[in-house]
């Protein structure tokens, strides 16, 4: 069971990163300028181009992704993993780091 | 995490195989991410001591983003907290990390305080991965890796029997 809670909060984090930054950063060019996720202005300061996904949704779904893997770390604090205390016991009787 | 046979891209993490220079790397970055927190703290202490006024109109002006009912809440419920911890923080997170004590309690602090900057700034005109989530990406690194145990103190805290006997203790220390 907390191996299935591992691997799914450790993949939705990372897809949720992964979505709000590159995916979403290809859709961005693809709908061309600006390319950047900013809107593009004239010389008088004017927006001529908003970005064409909005900002607040690639940040969302990046501060979810590492909320998510906060959570986990808090459910990992509550459950703690067996299998690393032993590795980390092993690992301080033989030196290594 | 042991080779997983069913997937050859998973392989197995062991630090030792990227050579001598990768703890001495992560201890290197801890201590220059530290210099960076300590030194925007430390300077906001000479210059405005527990009175950073510009933290509050910070937060109260991020309205708007998808941090922004959380920061404007913050910067007009709690304005007097926000003047003195922004400074305090930031220094006693530099600290922790150049000395490597409570790293990842502190990177966790870290990293809090720059998802407020990478939403608040918006400097977004070259993408969203600018130099402030870069820093809070580095603050993630610091945590999962606990890069205190390499050259900092937290590799002497984590072996003190008060941790040895409350093994979860060292979520906040390593």
């Amino acid at each position: 069971m907390t191996d299935i809670i591992d691997k799914a909060a450790m993949a939705l984090s990372s897809a949720l990163l992964l979505v709000g930054i590159v995916v979403l950063g290809v859709v961005e060019i693809l709908d061309g300028v600006p390319y950047g996720a900013a809107p593009s202005t004239n010389e008088a300061g004017e927006v001529i181009a908003q970005p064409g996904v909005d900002p607040a949704i690639r940040t969302g779904l990046v501060l979810a992704g590492l909320a998510i893997l906060g959570l986990w770390g808090l459910y990992r604090v509550a459950v703690p993993a067996a299998g690393i205390d032993r590795r980390t016991t092993a690992d301080a009787t033989t030196g290594t780091r | 995490m042991a080779y997983n046979v069913s997937n050859p891209l998973d392989g197995e993490f062991d630090l030792r195989r990227a050579g001598p220079l990768a703890p001495v790397w992560i201890a290197t970055l801890r201590v220059v991410v530290g210099w960076w927190f300590f030194h925007a703290g430390v300077t906001k202490l000479i210059e405005s001591g527990l009175n950073f006024t510009a933290g509050p109109s910070y937060l109260q002006g991020m309205s708007g983003t998808v941090l922004g009912p959380v920061a404007v809440w913050m910067g007009t419920a709690i304005p007097g907290f926000i003047e003195a911890i922004v400074p305090l923080a930031e220094t006693l997170i530099g600290l922790a990390l150049i000395v490597g004590v409570l790293v990842r309690l502190a990177s966790l602090g870290g990293a809090i305080f720059m998802a407020f900057f990478w939403v608040g700034n918006a400097e977004f005109g070259h993408g969203v991965v600018n130099g402030d989530l870069m820093g809070l990406l580095l603050f993630v690194t610091l945590l999962v890796l606990g890069a205190g145990r390499y050259y900092g103190i937290d590799a002497v805290l984590e072996r003190l029997a008060p941790v040895e006997n409350y093994p979860r203790l060292k979520h906040l220390f390593g």
